[in-house]
């Protein structure tokens, strides 16, 4: 540990002897008994020099938790001669907080554990520790610090929306899921019914309607399949106000939206498009939900100028029939051209504009107010490309529920088709 | 504190009250700067001063021994103890009941150990043990040992 001395010791040392000299100098034995008390505390913080010898160890009880929940962190702290006042720093990101009693003052007999409680306000991956200790004696005329603890990870997971309502896709895979595809074939739910040809199974003749028109019917049903979806997230920008933005939204959308459509055995992707570019393949199951929430975590605003397409993307990042959920805030003009291409590229796209219109202010003098009209003005004109290029473009709100969204899109592609070149 | 101490030192000989007040008060005035301001590099001085504003009297116009300079030293330590808590106190650290009540408890023992040593010296002066050249080549010794000290901890 380091020691530092509080420069009370030197003063009071100075003081004595000042005292004592002009005491013999003077011949008065008043000014020798002014500087006796300093005198005494100079020795007493000489005599108090004694490396307290602290060690520590931090302890969570989970290393995963959800946004809004506490994790308690459990400091020991080891002294074999003991510590009059040990002042105890957890360092924290500004996405987590302790209520209080932090920093705090203990003393410390021999060992004792203290019980941190940390609240975790916004999702991210962390590391908590290590610890930053200062001992002192007990008149603090001497103080020990040091950096303590190995750090600890810590996930803070998104919380995550009720969706209830999921998007469909305009096309279906040929892996068995729980989508009702479009196409007739085998499966559960009724289709349609059609004359009997050679090669149709007995048991899906239609009796009735063979008994009503005299000749063979079959029923056709529609199969069950499986969707690729792809989360495209528009990194490029986040627009905050008083601890909400637009990536905290679009970060705890597309954790939504991934936990829904793998619960329905789908597969999802992620694609992250901006400053710092990444992505990954369609896959199905839990363990892909634990590698796309925490690719999410992962997730930041990177500054960047250089031009991007979706050229760069892997092809395989990018299934043919795929569903293409994209969550942008439609600020930046990389990302609006790189969703139009794909869909000239014939992807079935959803545009879910997570409006940054509530977390800007419009200036108070007339320029401003101009600028802002002429911005909002922008955002509209985007939205009617997107829409020219028929592409569905919901616009979500900070507050509002994703599901109110998704239902407005499922409202706009109900009598959608794929179109064809 | 502080205004005590100045209210003994200005008493005590009201001829030389307007020199002993405004050095005093001035170290006052270093005092609530040093408070306010957080300069705990300004400590030392308003103790020197109210200490140069008690020697003054003692100096022009002493005959007697004034038998009130332990507590006048005590309550110096006493006012730079309590300033020094206020520095340490400047963070907004949450501190158990225990540790306060240690370090009032330390203080309050230091001050009063204090006051006895500085009795003692009083108590010792007044001992019709003599003079002489012994006697004054050991209070030189105990002045260059405490001078020592101040300079190995002042490294």
């Amino acid at each position: 540990m380091t020691r530092l001395d509080s420069p009370r010791v030197v003063a009071y040392a100075g003081l004595a002897a000042f005292g004592l000299i002009a005491g013999l100098v003077v011949g008065r034995v008043e000014l020798v008994a002014l500087a006796a008390p300093f005198a005494l505390a100079a020795v007493v913080g000489a005599a108090l020099v004694r490396d307290p010898e602290i060690s520590a160890a931090i302890a969570l009880d989970r290393d995963r938790a959800l946004e809004g929940e506490d994790v308690h962190v459990s400091v020991e702290l080891s002294a074999p001669a003991g510590a009059d006042r040990v002042e105890v720093f957890l360092p924290l990101p500004s996405e987590l907080r302790v209520p209080e009693g932090n920093p705090r003052a203990v003393a410390l007999s021999k060992s004792r554990t203290l019980d941190v409680a940390v609240q975790c306000e916004r999702w991210g991956a962390f590391a908590i520790g290590p610890l930053l200790l200062r001992s002192r004696d007990r008149l603090g005329f001497h103080s020990w610090e040091a950096q303590i603890g190995a750090a600890r990870p810590l996930r803070v997971y998104p919380s995550v929306e009720t969706v209830r309502t999921m998007l469909a896709p305009l096309e279906t895979q040929v892996f068995i899921g729980n989508q009702t595809s479009r196409a007739k074939s085998e499966g559960i739910e009724f289709a349609d019914i059609r004359g009997w040809v050679p090669g149709d199974r007995v048991r899906s003749i239609n009796w009735r309607a063979t008994a009503r028109r005299g000749e063979l019917h079959v029923n056709q049903q529609h199969p069950e399949r499986n969707t690729d979806v792809v989360l495209f997230l528009d990194t490029f920008t986040d627009v905050r106000t008083g601890g909400r933005g637009t990536l905290d939204m679009t970060v705890r959308a597309a954790t939504s939206l991934a936990h829904r459509y793998l619960e329905r055995k789908d597969r999802v992707g992620v694609v992250s498009f901006g400053g710092y570019l990444s992505w990954l393949l369609p896959a199905s199951g839990t363990r892909q939900l634990y590698r796309i929430v925490d690719s999410l975590l992962q997730m930041d605003i990177v500054l960047s100028f250089a031009r991007k397409g979706i050229d760069i993307l892997p092809p395989r990042t990018l299934p043919p029939k795929a569903l293409v959920l994209a969550l942008t805030p439609l600020l930046d003009a990389r990302s609006a051209g790189a969703l139009l291409d794909l869909r000239a590229r014939g992807f079935d796209l959803v545009v879910i504009e997570v409006s940054p219109v509530p977390f800007v202010r419009p200036g108070s003098d007339e320029l401003a107010k101009l600028a802002y009209r002429l911005w909002r003005l922008s955002r509209e004109s985007l939205r009617m490309r997107y829409e020219q290029a028929g592409v569905p473009v919901v616009e979500w709100v900070d507050g509002e529920p994703l599901n109110v969204v998704l239902e407005e899109v499922t409202a706009f592609r109900r009598h959608a088709r794929p179109a064809r070149a | 504190m502080y205004a005590g101490e100045l209210a003994y030192v200005w008493t005590r000989d009201p001829g030389l009250a307007p020199i002993t007040a405004a050095i005093g008060v001035s170290g006052g005035v270093l005092l609530l700067y040093g408070l306010l301001f957080r300069a705990d590099d300004v400590m030392p001085w308003p103790i020197v001063l109210l200490g140069i504003a008690y020697a003054i009297p003692l100096f022009v116009r002493g005959s007697g021994i004034d038998e009130g300079a332990p507590l006048v030293g005590a309550g110096l330590l006493l006012c730079s103890e309590l300033a020094a808590w206020s520095f340490d106190e400047r963070w907004r650290i949450t501190a158990e009941r225990a540790v306060v009540v240690a370090r009032g408890t330390a203080v309050a023992l230091l001050v009063l150990a204090a006051l006895g040593a500085s009795g003692l010296v009083l108590a010792l002066a007044a001992a019709p043990i003599g003079g002489g050249l012994a006697w004054t080549a050991l209070g030189a010794a105990a002045a260059v040992l405490v001078v020592g000290l101040a300079a190995r901890l002042g490294r």
